[in-house]
C-alpha cells in the first residue's frame, strides 16, 4: 500500500513517540469536507427519519421478553476502569496494619494455599506508606493518593472473590460474568438493554490500553450472541482513523469528498428504487438508514475525540501533557499518567455525548518487560507507574463529571481480573490472589465514603468467608442502577435465557445511596 | 400464592380445599358449581380489566408448559409448592391450593389464577415482585384461552408429574404419509411441496409463482456454491430450451468443488472451528486447517452422513489408518483451549483441574448440539431444568473424552505409508529388544572396561552434535524470484571432485526437512571472488524447478576443476508461509583426494541474518548438518574400534554374528523408514504424549482420567465416579456403554459416535435435515437448529421434518441428494415477492409462500467481490492465508489487520481458507456479521449497522477490489454506459434500466469507474439475493 494518492482524510500518523493522540487541529480540508458533506447529504434529514434508537433495537430477539427500564433509573451510563494483570488491593486500597508488623516473617496461612507460581514466601507489607483522607478517613497508599480528592465520593468493596487465578479466565469473568469465551461484555448488556442515546456514536465504547490488549483481547467486549451492534467499538484517539473503517484508507486514495456525496445520493437513490419494489423488507430499509447513520458518525466520532479545545487548565487536571516529550523507554508515572487521562477525558467526553457505556484498560497482555499489572517480581517498578496514572486519570474524571453534573447518573467502576498475595513470592513481587481483591465505585446514585466488605486481617481472603462479594453482586447492583433488574434481562441462546449475571447475583444495599 | 384473605374468598380454605378435592375426578363437568364456589374472590376483579383471551387454538405443550415452567413452577411445583399450589401437573393444578380451586377450566374470567397473573389482586400479584417477571397482556390471554379451552394438558398425562421424553424431538422417527392436496398438481414438483401446499391450504395461503430465470440462478449458484453466476452462465440459462435445465444447472453446481467450500463453511460454524486457541496467550494453531480440507472434501464427495459423523468422533477407532479418520478428528478439536490452563498449571492444582473440565465441557456441548441438538452442558450444576438430561448423563459424556486433549499429533495422510510404517518401527522395536538383550550379556562377559569405553564414546559423539547449528539464512523476501548467493572461499585453488549442499530443518510452520532449500539455483566456481572472471558452471538447476530434497544432500560433480571460490545463487528462493527465503545447512567441497576443502572456510553472502547459534554464515562450514549425528573425528573411530577387538574377545562368535545380522536389518528398517513420505501434522484431539504440566494421558497409556459427578459443577465438590456414558432421554437406546474393563480409550468415542448414527436415534436425522434445509431458506423447520429442547422451538412443519430424515437417512444418507430434492421443489423456487393479504396472515412467512429474501453472509460478499473484481484465487485447500501481521508472538501474539496489504495474492482466495483468528476476529468478516468461532454458530446473526455500511464503503480490501474491478472493465470494449452495463451484470446479474445506466454513468463521468465500483459493492441489490 503505498499512500502517494492521499484524500483529504489522510494526514500523518502522529509520531508515536510524542502522543497517541494529536493536538494538531483537524486539517481544515477534512473538515471542511466533514461539513460540507454532512450538509449536502441531499435527501438526509438528519435530525427525523432516522430513528437510530428503533434501528438499533431492531433486535432479532422474539425469546427476550424484557422491558426496560424495570424501576426508575438511578444512572444512565457507566465508565469501567480495568486494571489488566491483576492489581494488588494491598499496595493501594486495602490497608492491613498487621502486614506492617509482620513484614518480612514466614507466611502462616493457618490452612493449605494453593499458589499460582511459588507466591507462599514471607508476608510482605504494601509497599508504600498509607495515609487517611477525606472525611470518611479512607486509608490510600501513596500512588493513588490522588484519589483522595475524592475519596468521599467512593464506595469500597474488599471482599470480592474470584474463582480462578488464570487471567484470561478471571479477565472474562469480570468482564462478561462467564469464564469462557462466547459471552457478551457488560457493556453489550447495558447496550442491548437500555439502547443508544446518540446514534452518531456507538452505545459502548472501548479505550483499550495504547500498547496493545489484556488477556482475550476484544472477546472481553464482544458481542457474543447478542446482536453484533452490541459489541463494544474500539476508538483510537488521535488516530488516522480512529474507528476501524470511519474513512477510506490509503486504498481509498480515487475517494474525494465530492465522490462520497455523490455516492451516498447514488446509493440512496437505487437502494430506495429497489426497496420500492419489494415492500414489506424493513431490513432494506434499514440498510438504507445505515448508510446515513454511518455518514454522521463520520463527523461526530472525531468531534468527540478532539481534544484541542479543552482548556490548559482541565488537561492538567487529568495530567495531560500539550506537548509530550520523547518518552524514555523505561515505565514510568508521567507518560502514564498521560496515556490514561488521555484516555479518562476522551471517556467525559463520549457519555457527555450519550455513549451509555465506555471501557478504559490499563494494562495490555502478559509479556516482558512489565507493561501491565502482573508483578510477580517487582510492585515497585509497574505497579508505582500504573497506579499513579490511573489515579490522577480517574481522580480528574470524577472531579470533572462532578463538575458538569454528570456524577450523578454516571457510574464509575475500578476493577481487575484478582488480586495479589499479602505473601511475596521470595522477592519483591505477590503471586496471584483469587481468593480476594478490591473494586470501587462511584456516581450515579452509589453512596460515597464507605466500605461495603472487609477482607482478613491479611487481605488474603474475605473477613466473611460465608458472604464474600462476587462479580455478579456487582455486576446486579449496577445494572439496578440503571434501572435493570439483572434477572430479567436475558437472551435466549442456544436454549438458554443468558443474562449477564449468569444465575447469581444479588444487589448490594450496602452501595445505594 | 401467597395467602389470601378471607373476607376475599367468603369461605375458609380448609373448606375449599376439601371441595375442590371431591369435585377433582370429573372436573370440567363440575365447572359451573366450582364457578360458583369462587364467586368471592371473581367479584373482586373488573373482567373487563382482564387481557382478551386469545382467539387463535392454544398448545399446551407450545404456549403454557413453558410459561408454568418459566414462570410458576420454580416455587409452585414438586420443590416448593407455596401455599400448596402446584402447576406440574394437570390433577395438582385443577385441585387448586391452601386458597382453593385456581383455574375453572371454560372459565378464564373468573378463574384466580387470571387475576394473579394479570396483577389484579392486591398482594398476590403473580409472579410476585422480585420473583420473576409479570406475564405480558398476551401471555394471560394464552392462559385464558386455554383455560376457556378446557384447560387440557399433555396428551395421556395424569397425575404423574410431566413426562419428560414425551417431547417432540424425542419420539421414534416415523415416516408419515406424503399428504395429497386437492387441484394443486400444477405447484407441485416433489413431496416437499405437497407438504408445504397442504399446510398453505389450511391457511388460505397460495404458494407464489416461481422466480425469473436470472433470480433463479442467483439464488441458486450463492445457495450451492456460495459465488454468484457469472455473466455467460446467467444467458447460457436463460437461453436454455432443455425442460431439465434447472436441473442441469443444479447438478452442475453440485458437481463443482466450489459446492464443498461453501458448505464446509456452514459446517464449521456449528463446530466453531479456529486457528487459534482463544483466551490469553491466543497463539496460532498452524496445524488445524486438515480439518478443514476434509470436510471440504466430505462435502465434495458426499460421504454418507453416518460416516461423516462416525469420523469426526472416532475416525481414528473405527477407520484406522485412514487419512480421514485421522483429520477429522478436528473436530473435537476444533473449539477454543485454555493455553495457561493446561501448560502452566498441572492436572494435580484446582486451576488446572477447572481448566481440563471447561476443555471436556466444551467437547460435550460441540458433540451433542452439533449432531443432536441438544443442550446437555445446562446439566453440569444440575439436573437439565428444561429437558430430560441427568447430571449423570452429562458427565458420563465427559467421561467419553477423558482420555484426550487437544495438540498437534503426527500422522500418514499416505494411507499405504501407515501400515508401512507401523510394520518397520513393529519391526525396529523387536530387533532393538533383541540387540539390547545380546548387548547385556556382552556387558557382563566385557566387565568395567567396556563400560568406561562406552561413557568416552558417548561423550565424544555428543560433542561432535550440534542440532542448535541449523545453518546459514538469508534475509526475507517478499517476492520469490529475487536472487541471492552466497560463497565458500576455501583459501586456496582447490582441484574439486564433489561439491555437496546440505539441506535445513528447522520446524518453521511445519516446513520442516528441507526448509529454505532454493527452488531454482546454481553453483559455480571461481578463483574469482567477484565472480567476474573465469567463472565454470558446476551445476545449473535454473531451468526447471527443483522438489524439495527434505534432507537428501544434493551432490554436483565439480569434475576435478580447481577453484578457490565455490558460489551458490539461488534465483527462486524457497516459500515460507507469506514469504520466501533461501537456506542451507552445510556446504561440502570435497576435493579430488576426498578431504572436505570447506570445513572452518570463510563464508560471505548477499545477505544474512545472524541469529547465532541457530543461524549465522559459519553454520555453513562448521562440519555439521541435519542427520550427521557425531563428529567423524579419528580419535572415535579409534575407539570404536578398541571397542570391537574387546567385544570380539568377550562374546561367542554365535552372539557377535547375531548382533552384527541385527545391526544391518536396522540399517535396512531405518533406510526403509527414511524412504516413507514423511508424516503429516495435524491438530486433532487424541490421547496426548506431552512433557510438563501438558502432559496428556500417554505416560499412562491413554487411561482416561476418572470423571465424577460434580456437585453444583464445582470441581471442589466430587460425587459419584462415572463411566462413559451419554443421554438416556431416548426410548429404547442405551444410556451407559458396556465397555469391558480394559477397554482401550477411543472404544468410549466409537461407542457415542455409534450411538449417535444409530437408524433409531431420531435427533441425528431431524438435527441434519433441518440444518440443511435453514441454509436453504434463512430458517429452518425448526427455527432453533441447536436447540430441539423445550426452550427451543417448535417444528412449523412437524410431519416434513420428519419425512425429509426418514428419506435422508434410509437414502443413502447423501448430502447432494437432499439438496437436489429441496432446490428443485416448487416451494424453493417461488419469487420472494411479496403478497399483501398474505402478509397479514403470516408475516414472517413461516408457512412459506413466497422464497425468503436472503442478505449475503460475510463470505459471499467477500467472495463476490473478489471473484467480480477478476482477483479470485480458486487455489483448494493447504494452510489457509492470513490477512493480518502477527506483531509480538512471543507472548500473546497481537494480530494487526490493518497492516495487511490487501493486494497481497495470496489472500485472494475463497474466505473458507481465511485463518481465523479467535480472540481478535477479523473486524470487517466480523462487522459483517460472520461466526464468532468462540459460539457454536447454528444461524448467524443479521445486521444493519452504521459500522457495517462503513465497513462495506472503507475496509481496504472493498476499495481496492473496486479499483481492480474497475481496470477489469476498462480493458473491455466499449462505451462508458457500456461499462456500466457491463459492470452491473457482472456484480448484480441483471440489465440496467435506461435511468439506472444514466446516473451510474454521470457518476462514472465525474468521478471515475472506480467509484461507480465501490457504489455497486454497496447497493443493497448486491448483499441480497431475491
Amino acid at each position: 500500500m503505498n499512500p502517494s494518492h492521499q484524500s483529504p482524510w489522510h494526514r500523518p500518523a502522529p509520531p508515536s513517540t510524542s502522543s497517541f493522540l494529536s493536538f494538531a487541529a483537524v486539517p481544515q480540508s477534512r473538515r471542511d469536507f466533514l461539513w460540507r458533506s454532512g450538509g449536502g447529504l441531499g435527501g438526509i434529514a438528519l435530525a427525523s427519519l432516522l430513528g437510530g434508537e428503533k434501528l438499533l433495537a431492531a433486535d432479532p430477539a422474539p425469546h427476550s421478553a424484557f422491558r426496560v427500564p424495570h424501576f426508575p433509573p438511578r444512572a444512565k451510563r457507566v465508565i469501567q476502569l480495568f486494571m489488566g494483570g491483576a492489581a494488588s488491593h494491598l499496595d493501594l486500597f486495602d490497608y492491613k496494619p498487621e502486614l506492617l508488623k509482620r513484614d518480612g516473617q514466614k507466611s502462616d496461612f493457618g490452612e493449605h494455599v494453593e499458589a499460582f507460581q511459588d507466591g507462599l514466601g514471607p508476608w510482605m507489607k504494601p509497599v508504600w506508606p498509607f495515609q487517611p483522607h477525606g472525611q470518611s478517613g479512607k486509608m490510600l497508599g501513596e500512588t493513588v493518593a490522588e484519589l483522595g480528592k475524592v475519596v468521599d465520593e467512593l464506595a469500597f468493596v474488599h471482599n470480592l472473590v474470584g474463582k480462578t487465578g488464570v487471567h484470561s479466565q478471571a479477565t472474562y469473568l469480570q468482564a462478561t460474568g462467564f469464564q469462557l469465551p462466547g459471552f457478551p461484555g457488560m457493556g453489550s448488556w447495558v447496550s442491548y438493554g437500555l439502547g443508544s442515546v446518540n446514534e452518531n456514536l456507538p452505545a459502548f465504547v472501548v479505550l483499550p490500553d495504547h500498547r496493545g490488549f489484556a488477556s482475550n483481547g476484544p472477546k472481553n467486549w464482544d458481542s457474543a450472541f447478542l446482536p453484533g451492534q452490541h459489541a463494544g467499538t474500539i476508538i483510537y484517539p488521535g488516530q488516522e482513523n480512529p474507528i476501524t473503517d470511519l474513512f477510506p484508507g490509503p486504498a481509498g486514495g480515487f475517494v474525494s469528498p465530492a465522490s462520497e456525496a455523490a455516492a451516498h445520493d447514488v446509493l440512496a437513490r437505487l437502494n430506495r428504487e429497489h426497496a420500492a419494489t419489494r415492500e414489506g423488507d424493513a431490513r432494506l430499509d434499514a440498510r438504507i438508514r445505515s448508510y446515513e447513520l454511518a455518514a454522521r458518525m463520520q463527523l461526530a466520532a472525531p468531534e468527540a475525540m478532539d481534544l484541542s479545545k479543552e482548556p490548559d487548565h482541565l488537561l492538567n487536571l487529568y495530567g495531560i501533557k500539550k506537548n509530550p516529550p520523547a518518552w524514555p523507554k523505561e515505565i514510568n508515572a508521567e507518560e502514564e499518567m498521560d496515556y490514561f487521562g488521555r484516555k479518562c477525558l476522551v471517556a467525559r467526553r463520549l457519555v457527555e455525548r450519550g455513549v451509555r457505556f465506555v471501557q478504559v484498560w490499563s494494562g495490555n497482555d502478559n509479556g516482558f518487560p512489565r507493561r501491565n499489572w502482573d508483578s510477580h517480581e517487582d510492585i515497585r517498578r509497574d505497579h508505582g507507574p500504573l497506579s499513579m496514572g490511573f489515579a490522577r486519570g480517574a481522580a480528574a474524571l470524577i472531579q470533572d463529571l462532578k463538575q458538569r453534573g454528570l456524577l450523578d447518573d454516571t457510574i464509575i467502576l475500578w476493577t481487575t481480573e484478582f488480586g495479589r498475595m499479602p505473601s511475596s513470592q521470595g522477592g519483591k513481587g505477590r503471586d496471584h490472589n483469587p481468593y480476594c481483591f478490591t473494586n470501587w465505585l462511584c456516581g450515579g446514585g452509589i453512596k460515597g465514603g464507605v466500605t461495603c466488605g472487609e477482607s482478613d486481617q491479611w487481605g488474603y481472603k474475605p473477613q466473611d468467608r460465608n458472604h464474600p462479594t462476587t462479580v455478579y453482586d456487582i455486576h446486579a447492583t449496577i445494572l439496578h442502577q440503571l434501572g435493570i433488574d439483572h434477572t430479567r434481562l436475558t437472551f435466549r441462546s442456544n436454549g438458554i435465557d443468558r443474562r449477564l449475571t449468569d444465575v447469581h447475583g444479588e444487589v448490594i444495599p450496602g452501595l445505594l445511596g | 400464592m401467597k395467602r389470601i384473605s378471607r373476607a376475599l374468598i367468603g369461605t375458609s380454605a380448609g373448606e375449599k380445599r376439601a371441595r375442590a378435592g371431591v369435585v377433582f375426578p370429573a372436573l370440567t363437568g363440575l365447572a359451573v358449581l366450582l364457578m360458583s364456589s369462587n364467586v368471592g374472590a371473581a367479584a373482586a376483579v373488573d373482567p373487563a380489566r382482564l387481557p382478551a383471551a386469545a382467539t387463535a387454538p392454544v398448545d399446551f405443550a407450545r404456549d403454557i408448559r413453558p410459561l408454568f415452567e418459566s414462570a410458576c413452577v420454580k416455587c409452585h411445583g414438586p420443590e416448593k409448592a407455596k401455599n400448596g399450589f402446584r402447576l406440574d401437573t394437570r390433577a395438582h393444578a385443577l385441585t387448586g391450593g391452601d386458597n382453593g380451586v385456581d383455574i375453572l377450566p371454560g372459565a378464564s374470567a373468573k378463574s384466580p389464577l387470571v387475576h394473579y397473573v394479570a396483577r389484579l389482586v392486591p398482594d398476590l400479584e403473580m409472579p410476585p415482585k422480585g420473583k420473576g417477571e409479570a406475564l405480558t397482556a398476551r401471555q394471560v390471554g394464552m392462559l385464558r384461552a386455554w383455560i376457556d379451552q378446557g384447560a387440557k394438558w399433555d396428551r395421556e398425562e395424569t397425575s404423574q408429574p410431566m413426562k419428560k421424553s414425551d417431547w417432540w424431538s424425542l419420539l421414534p422417527l416415523q415416516r408419515p404419509a406424503v399428504p395429497t392436496p386437492v387441484n394443486r398438481k400444477s405447484q407441485i414438483a416433489n413431496p416437499i411441496d405437497s407438504f408445504i401446499v397442504a399446510r398453505l391450504d389450511g391457511k388460505n395461503l397460495r404458494p407464489s409463482p416461481a422466480a425469473d430465470r436470472r433470480t433463479l440462478i442467483r439464488r441458486v449458484s450463492f445457495d450451492l456454491i456460495g459465488l454468484p453466476p457469472k455473466p455467460d452462465e446467467i444467458e447460457a440459462f436463460v437461453a436454455d430450451q432443455d425442460a431439465k435445465a434447472y436441473e442441469k444447472l443444479v447438478d452442475r453446481l453440485l458437481a463443482s468443488p466450489r459446492y464443498g467450500e461453501r458448505w464446509a463453511r456452514h459446517w464449521l460454524d456449528v463446530v466453531h472451528f479456529g486457528e487459534t486457541h482463544g483466551y490469553d496467550k491466543d497463539q496460532p494453531r498452524p496445524n488445524a486447517w486438515p480439518y478443514r480440507d476434509y470436510v471440504i472434501r466430505s462435502f465434495n464427495e458426499d460421504k454418507p452422513y453416518a460416516r461423516f459423523v462416525q469420523e469426526q468422533l472416532a475416525g481414528d477407532e473405527l477407520f484406522p489408518g485412514t487419512r480421514d479418520g485421522f483429520e477429522a478428528l478436528g473436530f473435537i478439536a476444533a473449539g477454543p483451549w485454555d493455553l495457561i490452563g493446561h501448560s502452566e498449571v498441572p492436572e494435580s492444582k484446582m486451576d488446572g483441574k477447572v481448566a481440563r473440565h471447561l476443555d471436556r465441557d466444551d467437547m460435550v456441548a460441540t458433540t451433542m448440539q452439533t449432531f443432536n441438538s441438544l443442550t446437555v452442558q445446562c446439566a453440569q450444576c444440575h439436573n437439565h431444568k428444561f429437558d430430560p438430561i441427568t447430571q449423570e448423563d452429562y458427565y458420563s459424556l465427559q467421561a467419553v473424552f477423558a482420555a484426550v486433549d487437544r495438540a498437534d499429533q503426527k500422522y500418514d495422510a499416505d494411507p499405504k505409508a501407515g501400515p508401512k510404517r507401523k510394520e518397520l518401527t513393529d519391526r525396529q522395536t523387536a530387533l532393538t529388544k533383541r540387540k539390547k538383550e545380546l548387548d547385556e550379556t556382552i556387558l557382563v562377559r566385557a566387565g568395567q572396561t567396556l563400560v568406561d569405553l562406552d561413557k568416552k564414546i558417548t561423550a565424544l559423539s555428543k560433542a561432535g552434535k550440534k542440532g542448535e547449528a541449523f545453518g546459514y539464512h538469508s534475509s526475507i523476501e517478499k517476492l520469490q524470484n529475487t536472487a541471492k548467493w552466497l560463497q565458500v572461499d576455501l583459501g586456496r585453488s582447490v582441484s574439486l571432485g564433489l561439491i555437496v549442499l546440505h539441506p535445513c530443518s528447522d520446524d518453521f510452520n511445519g516446513i520442516g526437512e528441507g526448509f529454505g532449500f532454493p527452488v531454482r539455483f546454481k553453483v559455480e566456481v571461481s578463483d574469482d571472488a567477484a565472480f567476474k572472471n573465469n567463472v565454470a558452471l558446476a551445476g545449473d538447476y535454473t531451468k526447471e524447478d527443483f522438489a524439495s530434497p527434505k534432507l537428501k544432500a544434493l551432490a554436483v560433480e565439480a569434475k576435478g576443476r580447481a577453484a578457490r571460490y565455490i558460489r551458490v545463487t539461488a534465483t527462486k528462493l524457497a516459500p515460507r508461509q507469506n514469504d520466501y527465503i533461501f537456506a542451507l545447512a552445510e556446504l561440502n567441497a570435497l576435493a579430488t583426494d576426498g578431504n572436505n576443502a570447506a570445513l572452518g572456510a570463510a563464508v560471505t553472502a548477499l545477505d544474512s541474518i545472524e541469529a547465532p547459534p541457530r543461524w549465522r554464515k559459519l553454520n555453513l562450514t562448521d562440519g555439521w548438518q541435519p542427520g550427521a549425528s557425531a563428529a567423524d573425528s579419528g580419535e572415535l573411530a579409534a575407539l570404536r574400534q578398541e571397542r570391537d577387538q574387546l567385544v570380539a574377545k568377550a562374546v561367542s562368535a554365535e552372539d557377535q554374528k547375531e548382533r552384527a545380522g541385527i545391526e544391518r536389518d536396522l540399517a535396512v528398517v531405518k533406510t526403509e523408514l527414511e524412504k516413507l513420505p514423511l508424516p503429516s501434522t495435524a491438530y486433532v484431539a487424541a490421547v496426548h504424549n506431552g512433557g510438563g504440566n501438558f502432559a496428556g494421558t500417554g505416560s499412562k497409556g491413554g487411561k482416561p482420567r476418572p470423571i465424577y459427578v460434580l456437585n453444583r459443577g464445582s470441581i471442589q465438590k466430587p460425587g459419584k465416579e462415572v463411566g462413559p456414558g451419554t443421554l438416556g432421554c431416548l426410548p429404547g437406546l442405551p444410556s451407559r456403554f458396556e465397555l469391558p474393563p480394559n477397554h482401550a480409550e477411543g472404544e468410549r468415542r466409537a461407542a457415542l459416535a455409534q450411538w449417535l448414527t444409530r437408524n433409531d436415534n431420531p435427533l441425528t436425522w431431524r438435527s441434519v435435515v433441518n440444518r440443511v434445509w435453514q441454509y436453504h431458506f434463512g430458517r429452518g423447520l425448526v427455527e432453533t437448529p441447536n436447540d430441539f429442547g423445550r426452550m427451543g422451538a417448535l417444528p412449523t412443519h412437524p410431519e416434513l421434518l420428519d419425512w425429509l430424515a426418514v428419506e435422508f437417512r434410509d437414502g443413502g444418507q447423501s448430502m447432494k441428494k437432499l439438496h437436489r430434492l429441496i432446490v428443485t421443489s416448487a416451494t424453493y423456487r417461488q419469487s420472494s415477492a411479496s403478497v399483501a393479504a398474505f402478509e397479514k396472515v403470516d408475516s414472517e412467512n413461516r408457512h412459506l409462500w413466497r422464497a425468503n429474501r436472503r442478505k449475503l453472509e460475510a463470505e459471499a460478499v467477500r467472495d463476490a467481490v473478489l471473484l467480480v473484481s477478476g482477483k479470485l484465487d480458486p487455489k483448494m485447500g493447504g494452510p489457509g492465508f492470513r490477512d493480518f501481521v502477527i506483531e509480538k508472538p512471543e507472548h500473546s501474539p497481537h494480530y494487526e489487520y490493518h497492516l495487511h496489504n490487501p493486494e497481497d495474492p495470496r489472500s485472494h482466495r475463497r474466505s473458507i481458507y481465511r485463518f481465523i483468528v479467535r480472540s481478535q476476529q477479523q473486524p470487517f468478516m466480523t462487522t459483517l456479521d460472520c461466526a464468532d468461532p468462540s459460539m457454536q454458530v447454528g444461524r448467524r446473526n443479521e445486521s444493519q449497522s452504521p459500522l457495517q455500511a462503513l465497513a462495506m464503503l472503507n475496509n481496504s480490501l472493498m476499495l481496492t477490489m473496486s479499483k481492480h474491478f474497475a481496470a477489469k472493465l476498462d480493458k473491455q470494449d466499449g462505451d462508458l454506459p457500456a461499462k456500466v452495463r457491463g459492470a452491473y451484470y457482472e456484480a448484480i446479474g441483471r440489465a440496467l434500466s435506461p435511468d439506472e445506466v444514466s446516473v451510474l454513468t454521470r457518476h462514472a463521468q465525474q468521478f471515475g469507474l472506480t467509484n461507480v465500483c465501490r457504489v455497486l459493492f454497496n447497493l443493497n441489490e448486491f448483499s441480497f439475493v431475491d
